[in-house]
């Protein structure tokens, strides 16, 4: 356990609203180690932004954190939040063109950042916005400029020179190529999949995309309707999946091979929940083609640290 | 930018022709300028010479340019009441009029805004709940019943301020200011008030909407993930963003302050343009009320160019868009 970075225990996530109170993330449990990707995929809807705006306190009201505690580096940090902001734990987010400020020139704003969190002079922190900046292979005397004369992959260049210029330990990235355009995800999620490993830097990467867990995690975690489904070694997973939900995504992700022309995707049947209206017990097992009788009468607590899933109740998972 | 600032002001001169015509056609057609100007006993003849004297047999169009020459020169022909040029009555309202809107603009902008930030920085909180239901007031309450409630209370009840008129004014120039007095500060609280108050409250809900708006952007959800401190995320990130919107309509309503200055002035017995105007209205003195709407127009105008212009100098985006908006 000492190598864990970070350790999200049992969170909950809840808000009220005029039908009641509303379960976002239902005690939510994982762990980042030092140094390693870890993926969180689901569908649009499972509490996987969520689960990066309760790791860095940001979750929007009338939402809160009810239940539950986060620990970084071997410390509780439910009321620490504001310490390791941006300084330990940095995020960024999906849509590039809207994560700069646009009156702003990205040199003002990496000089802010970087004034806030280093003990550093306006002239080494200038020198350190400059190599920041070409670290991500942009020109540093682009340094007054602003941000709407970047296209999309370039400002998502400048966002994460951004995420990682007060040198955090780890970064949560929320879907961060979704909004760009195929041939440049790549480029971006290389980018900071290298800048990262040279700086042991962890990731917690946020996707829907099976290929980019595939490609791209040392672990995966599989979330639905606010819940794990399933969590482990991404090879494993994915190879391996114990939850019949995993199963379905690994399915139902297109590929390009030699066999695959023309054949109709497999289709995971249903969608799933919305919050107001979760079923009891495993709130997949009405989509489920294995559910037995007890998935729809007991929530599923996770088996052996890898699935939540009934069926794995008595078997014992050997890796 | 060079290009949109010149687009600007050919826009801008075309609204003014608009404007100059509306005034001109009102200036000419209302009434009839010789009947005005005669009397009903004056002869035939008399009546031509005026007739040709004043250009009005000329064509259309070259009555209009006429018009809009001498209006560059500020002739406005004489007031039918009094036969003072029109010019010279206005130059001497305006002051009157220009201090007063300001000093409401100004007001209404400064408290709308901090304001505005506390409301939407504290949102839910017991204060900014309380603002809120009483900013309703502000807006319903029409303003001649503001003003008569403030004299109520403050000059008639609590005899702290002066009810009605400028106080004492002191002469600079052509300009008579009432900054420069006890009493002329005085005399400017109570029509301030009234003037400002509607849009004080209008620019308070505007600068809380949009600054709720805007701190729900990523941009501003990203500055917090970065780690900077919440006066840096409001101030530095969420703040220029709010201002923007709220500049525009700001400017705008400056506009409206001096057009409505017209029921604040006439409460007050505030001697400016308004009240001018009222008694204008009153007395069928076309001159004067042709006049009036011309400048007004082109306050509009001017007020709305300065907008645009401190729109550019705001947002980045603009400044290097050498097409439209
Ligand atoms: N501030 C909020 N208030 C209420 N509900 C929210 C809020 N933010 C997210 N939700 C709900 O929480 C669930 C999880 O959302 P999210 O984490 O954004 O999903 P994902 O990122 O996996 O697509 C969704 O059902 C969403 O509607
Ligand atoms: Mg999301």
């Amino acid at each position: 356990m000492d190598d864990n970075l970070l350790e999200v225990r049992n969170i909950s996530v809840t808000f009220k609203n005029r039908y009641g109170t509303l379960k976002a993330l239902d005690n939510l449990s994982l762990n980042v180690k030092k140094g390693e990707i870890l993926g969180l995929v689901g569908e649009s809807g499972a509490g996987k932004s969520m689960t990066g705006a309760a790791i860095l306190g940001l979750i929007d009201p009338p939402g809160h954190m009810s239940s539950g505690e986060i620990w970084y580096k071997g410390k509780c940090i439910n009321d620490a939040h504001e310490a390791i902001r941006g300084r330990e734990i940095s995020m960024i987010f999906q849509d590039p063109l809207m994560s700069l400020n646009p009156l702003r020139r990205i040199g003002d704003q990496l000089l802010e950042t970087i004034l806030t969190h280093m003990n550093v002079t306006k002239s080494e922190a200038i020198k350190r916005a400059r190599k920041g900046l070409e670290e991500v292979g942009i020109d540093p005397n682009r340094l007054n400029s602003y941000p709407h004369t970047f296209s999309g992959g370039m400002r998502q260049r400048v966002v994460i020179a951004l995420a990682l210029a007060p040198e955090p330990s780890l970064i949560i990235a929320d879907e961060p190529t979704t909004a760009l355009d195929v041939s440049v995800q790549a480029q971006i999620l290389d980018l900071l999949k290298n800048l990262c490993k040279e700086r042991g830097t962890s990731i917690i990467l946020v996707t829907h995309d099976m290929g980019v867990i595939a490609q791209t995690t040392d672990r995966v975690g599989v979330l639905y309707a606010g819940r794990l489904a399933e969590i482990g070694d991404t090879r494993e997973v994915l190879t391996n999946p114990k939850h019949p939900y995993t199963k379905g995504l690994v399915d139902s992700t297109p590929r390009i091979d030699a066999n695959s022309f023309y054949k109709e995707l497999y289709q995971i049947s249903g969608t799933m929940p919305k919050l107001d209206a979760m079923p009891n017990g495993c709130a997949f097992h009405p989509r489920c083609e294995f559910a037995i009788d007890k998935c729809s009468k007991e929530t599923p607590q996770v088996f052996s640290d890898r699935a939540a899933c009934w069926l794995l109740e008595n078997e014992a998972i050997v890796e | 930018m060079l290009v949109i600032i010149f687009r600007r002001l050919g826009q801008s001169i075309l609204v003014l022709f608009i404007v100059a015509l509306i005034s001109f056609l009102i200036f000419r057609y209302v009434g009839n300028p010789v009947d005005n100007l005669m009397g009903q006993e004056a002869t035939l003849a008399q009546r031509a010479a005026l007739i040709e004297a004043l250009g009005l047999n000329d064509p259309f169009y070259k009555q209009y340019f006429n018009f809009i020459w001498k209006a560059l020169q500020f002739d406005f022909g004489n007031s039918y009441r009094g036969a003072l040029p029109v010019s010279e009555l206005i130059a001497s309202r305006l002051p009157a009029t220009i201090e007063l809107a300001v000093t409401s603009a100004f007001f209404a902008l400064v408290l709308g805004v901090i304001i505005g930030i506390y409301t939407a920085i504290n949102r839910g909180g017991y204060i900014a709940n309380l603002i809120l239901s009483t900013s309703l007031i502000g807006v319903s309450l029409p303003t001649f019943l503001i003003g008569v409630l403030l004299i109520w209370l403050f000059a008639v009840e609590l005899k702290w301020l002066p009810s009605f008129g400028r106080g004492d004014v002191v002469q600079l120039g052509w300009w008579s200011t009432g900054f420069l007095t006890i009493s002329g500060i005085k005399s400017l609280v109570l029509p301030s008030i009234t003037l400002g108050l509607y849009q004080l409250t209008l620019i308070m809900r505007l600068t809380r909407s949009e600054m709720l708006e805007v701190m729900r952007q990523d941009y501003v959800r990203f500055a917090k993930a970065l780690g900077l401190s919440s006066k840096q995320v409001n101030f530095n990130h969420a703040l220029p963003n709010t201002l923007v919107p709220v500049i525009t309509i700001a400017g705008l309503q400056l506009g409206s302050i001096v057009a409505f200055a017209i029921i604040t002035e006439t409460v007050f017995q505030w001697p400016g343009v308004g009240l001018l105007f009222i008694n204008a209205v009153y007395f069928v003195d076309i001159p004067v009320m042709s006049a009036y709407l011309l400048l007004v127009g082109v306050l509009f105008v001017i007020i709305n160019l300065i907008v645009d212009l401190l729109y550019l100098a705001i947002d980045p985006r603009l400044r290097d868009s050498n097409t439209s908006e």
